[in-house]
């Protein structure tokens, strides 16, 4: 970007001590700021000299800006100081998610900074710069709020004022509580308003309380008195307002309650019209005694439980259809199956409603992550910013817990490794500033995790290179570029030459690869020279109870998850092709590779028929089909660990109990398809 | 002859301001009230020379008393005194930015009291 030639040489002198001087005091920021992140992170006290030299930065550079005429950066600088001013004064609470934003403006001011003698690109940021200031500004005024609630409230000062300290952690109190913040006011004659008032007070106590009464003139002072009551209500302002009947009040809200509290309580099913009257104690009683803290042990012993009636439930179904299938017992036989198709319907509703209770949030996750990413980000000396969405997906809190350190190790290596530095991302032509993207979201009954990041690629000659020094390709395989890049998951195998202490050695995308797969997950990994790597973990979303396609070979019934079941096509033998020693069906144009379970498994089979059943099966995007001789239906089942010499055969995850008490073992669909697809037959 | 408001709760404490105030070399009428609701109503009978408050009241409190009686044209030059055990800094402050013209921490000394009250009153008296 070539400096436009509109301003003087002396301007453009100018401009440079302006930048010298306000990348020192940036530097000095993104320092102070880091050991205050760190400080944070470790949960201690922050120093409170940390902030105020953040302050003082903020300070300058605003100061300096101004001299200078920069507006943005003027302005910027200003709502930073702004921020840090509320927490060096402790108005604003260091847990404050504003607290995030002082490291976004940090990123901000180099951007500016290094627009600065070009007015077009300077002119540019002018979106996203006064984008952040208002969220800036929005998330001070909410952290002063949330740090002192009263300041936020909309009322007359003179009644915050007029508020005795008992008074005012009555208020904070009930703000905390989560109700409504009312102001009712009516006005009555001076010398009658003890009645009147008493009248108003004690209907209000009936459905909330009084947390003060400020008294003013009336319209006519010497014959008139207003009361403005302060109120704090469970109810709505419209609720309290038909609740209260009282024609002479005037009621308007102050603050809003939380909604979160209104359902613990409901106090809306409350008939307002009669109102039940509770005394707030009792009401904060109540409302505790709606939520309770449940060890996920116990949790998994009731969904064992569930899964075993699941199982029961699928004997009755057998039972009846037996019975059905007889005339002489027809009759009981319809009776049955309406019982079973009952207990059917509770027993779904049991298990959605357990499985609900396990679902959390990827939020807390990827807060860890921003953390690592801050605290990575300081010590590899690489600027990168982390881009997050789908903090909403919910996952089994199992997975959720099982899922941190392959993350971690994932967005590690995207920093360690992917991300150039400053110099080499400036000669390729890109942005100073790295970007990490982590994405959430759910694809049918699985949650896709994904890192992506845009850096260097990864070097396939390198990754050959180095898997053929450990022996695990010799120089005349020749590899697909998705087998290439799958090389990444093989143990042992880091293209870095030397061992760096972020993203070490011990652990390996093996572990990760292993560890999602153990959560019946798959890893999948996509790579463009120079644009980037993502990484894709996808995930089921619980491990409790499963559906799954009953399949036979022979005499063997296999079971395989159905949400790793795309579809079953019956398929003549002629209609399967060989080539290079791998069976493949032409899919609508597309090459499938088949596996024959049968074979697979070294199952004795005398095949009567030529025709077959080809399940389609895989996670994320690979594909392949399992070639089995008959379907024999959906159930749910409760996958349980094998145990004993057999446990670490590979191919299944685990076993299940059928209907009909027959125990027969799941299909680990990711290991089959990754086998299938890495090696050749027979290889 | 100087008309003095006392409004507190207490009536041992109203007892003790009575006193103290009856030290004065001042004619005095004495009202007391013991309530903020009482102080309200006995606000219009009669042009006070001083209010003498507490804080804790059971109806309204004292801070909200002073923000009535600054906030009312009829009332507002009254000089007003709080005497209260609330000694916090807080309250104090807010107290004082209401328009309290002076605070005093209880237990006080009456003689203290006494000369609060006497420039006040001599205040009360000059802007007259």
């Amino acid at each position: 970007m070539a400096p436009r030639e509109s301003r003087s040489r002396s301007g453009r002198k100018a401009d440079q001590e302006f930048v010298s001087e306000a990348e020192e005091i940036l530097e000095r920021m993104r320092e102070d700021y880091a050991d205050l992140d760190d400080q944070r992170a470790a949960g201690g006290e922050v120093d409170p000299d940390l902030i105020n030299r953040l302050f003082r930065s903020a300070h300058s550079l605003k100061a300096l800006a101004g001299m200078f005429g920069l507006e943005s950066i003027q302005d910027l600088a200003h709502h930073l100081e702004d921020i840090l001013d509320g927490l060096r004064l402790g108005r604003v609470s260091m847990d404050s998610p504003c607290v995030g934003l002082i490291d976004e403006a940090i990123h901000t001011f180099a951007n500016l900074l290094e627009s600065v003698g070009n007015e077009e690109a300077l002119a540019a940021f002018n979106e996203p710069v006064e984008d952040l200031a208002t969220r800036i500004a929005a998330s001070a005024k909410q952290a002063a709020a949330a740090g002192d609630e009263l300041q936020s409230l909309d009322i007359d000062s003179s009644l915050l004022r007029a508020l005795t300290e008992y008074e005012e952690h009555r208020l904070r109190e009930n703000i905390q509580r989560g109700r409504h913040i009312m102001l009712v006011g009516s006005t009555f004659e001076i010398m009658s308003f003890d009645e009147g008032l008493s009248e108003l007070s004690d209907s209000i106590r009936a459905i909330g309380e009084v947390l003060s009464t400020l008294p003013a003139p009336g319209e006519t002072p010497e014959s008139q008195i207003r009361f403005s009551l302060l109120v704090a209500s469970d109810l709505s302002l419209a609720e309290l307002t038909e609740a209260l009947d009282f024609p002479d009040a005037d009621v308007r809200s102050v603050r809003e309650g939380t909604p979160a509290v209104e359902v613990i309580s409901a106090p809306s099913e409350r008939d307002s019209a009669s109102p039940v009257p509770v005394a707030p104690e009792l009401e904060s009683l109540r409302s505790i005694s709606e939520t309770v803290r449940v060890d996920i042990r116990k949790l998994d012993e009731l969904m064992n439980l569930v899964g075993e009636l699941v199982i029961q439930r699928a004997s009755i179904g057998d039972i009846a259809a037996r019975l059905l299938a007889k005339p002489q017992s027809a009759q009981v036989g319809v009776e049955l199956s309406k019982i079973h198709k009952s207990l059917d319907r509770k027993l779904k509703g049991i298990q959605s409603a357990v499985l609900e209770v396990r679902m959390v949030p990827m939020r807390q996750v990827f807060d860890k992550v921003s953390r690592v990413v801050r605290s990575l980000r300081r010590d590899l000396q690489k600027d990168v910013r982390l881009e997050v969405s789908g903090a909403d997906t919910e996952l089994d809190k199992l997975i959720v817990e099982e899922l941190v350190d392959p993350l971690m190790h994932i967005v590690r290596n995207a920093i360690d490794h992917g991300i150039e530095p400053v110099e080499e991302r400036r000669a390729a032509g890109k942005d100073a500033q790295g970007c990490i993207k982590i994405n959430a979201f759910q694809r049918g009954n699985h949650v896709v995790i994904s890192v992506s990041e845009d850096g260097r690629g990864i070097d396939r000659a390198a990754l050959f290179a180095r898997a053929q020094s450990l022996g695990l390709v010799s120089a005349e395989t020749e590899l697909t570029d998705r087998e290439t890049l799958n090389l990444i998951f093989s143990p042992g195998l880091s293209t870095q030459s030397e061992v760096s202490e972020t993203s070490g050695r011990g652990v390996g995308m093996d572990v990760v690869r292993e560890n999602v797969m153990a959560l019946g997950g798959a890893v999948e990994v996509e790579s463009i020279p120079n644009r980037g790597t993502t990484i894709s973990m996808t995930l089921p979303i619980t491990l409790a109870i499963i559906q799954s396609l009953i399949v036979a070979v022979g005499k063997h019934r296999f079971a395989i998850p159905i949400n790793a079941v795309h579809e079953t096509l019956l398929i003549d033998a002629s209609e399967i092709q060989r080539s290079e020693g791998r069976e493949i069906l032409d899919l609508r144009g597309d090459a499938l590779l088949l596996r024959s379970l049968a074979k697979e498994f070294e199952l004795d089979v005398s095949r009567s028929s030529e025709k077959q059943f080809a399940v389609i099966v895989g996670l994320g995007e690979q594909r392949i089909g399992l070639l089995v001789d008959r379907l024999d239906g959906q159930q749910d089942t409760v996958i349980k660990p094998i145990q004993g010499p057999v446990k670490n055969v590979r191919g299944f995850a685990g076993a299940t109990e059928l209907g009909d008490q027959d125990a027969v073992l799941v299909v680990d669909v990711s290991s089959l398809v990754e086998d299938t697809l890495s090696k050749k037959e027979g290889a | 002859m100087k008309r003095i408001l006392i409004v507190e709760d207490s009536p041992t404490m109203r007892a003790l301001l009575n006193t103290a105030l009856e030290g004065l070399e001042v004619p005095l009428k004495i009202t007391e009230a013991s309530s903020g609701f009482e102080a309200l109503r006995c606000l219009p009978r009669a042009p006070f020379d001083l209010i003498v408050t507490d804080i804790n009241m059971p109806d309204i409190n004292g801070l909200e008393l002073v923000s009535f009686v600054k906030s009312n044209a009829a009332y507002r030059s009254i000089p007003l005194v709080i005497v209260s055990t609330e000694g916090s800094e807080r309250d104090r402050e807010k107290g004082l930015e209401l328009g309290a013209d002076a605070y005093l921490v209880k237990p006080f000394e009456p003689e203290n009291l006494r000369e609060v009250v006497v420039d006040l009153l001599a205040r009360g008296a000059q802007s007259e």
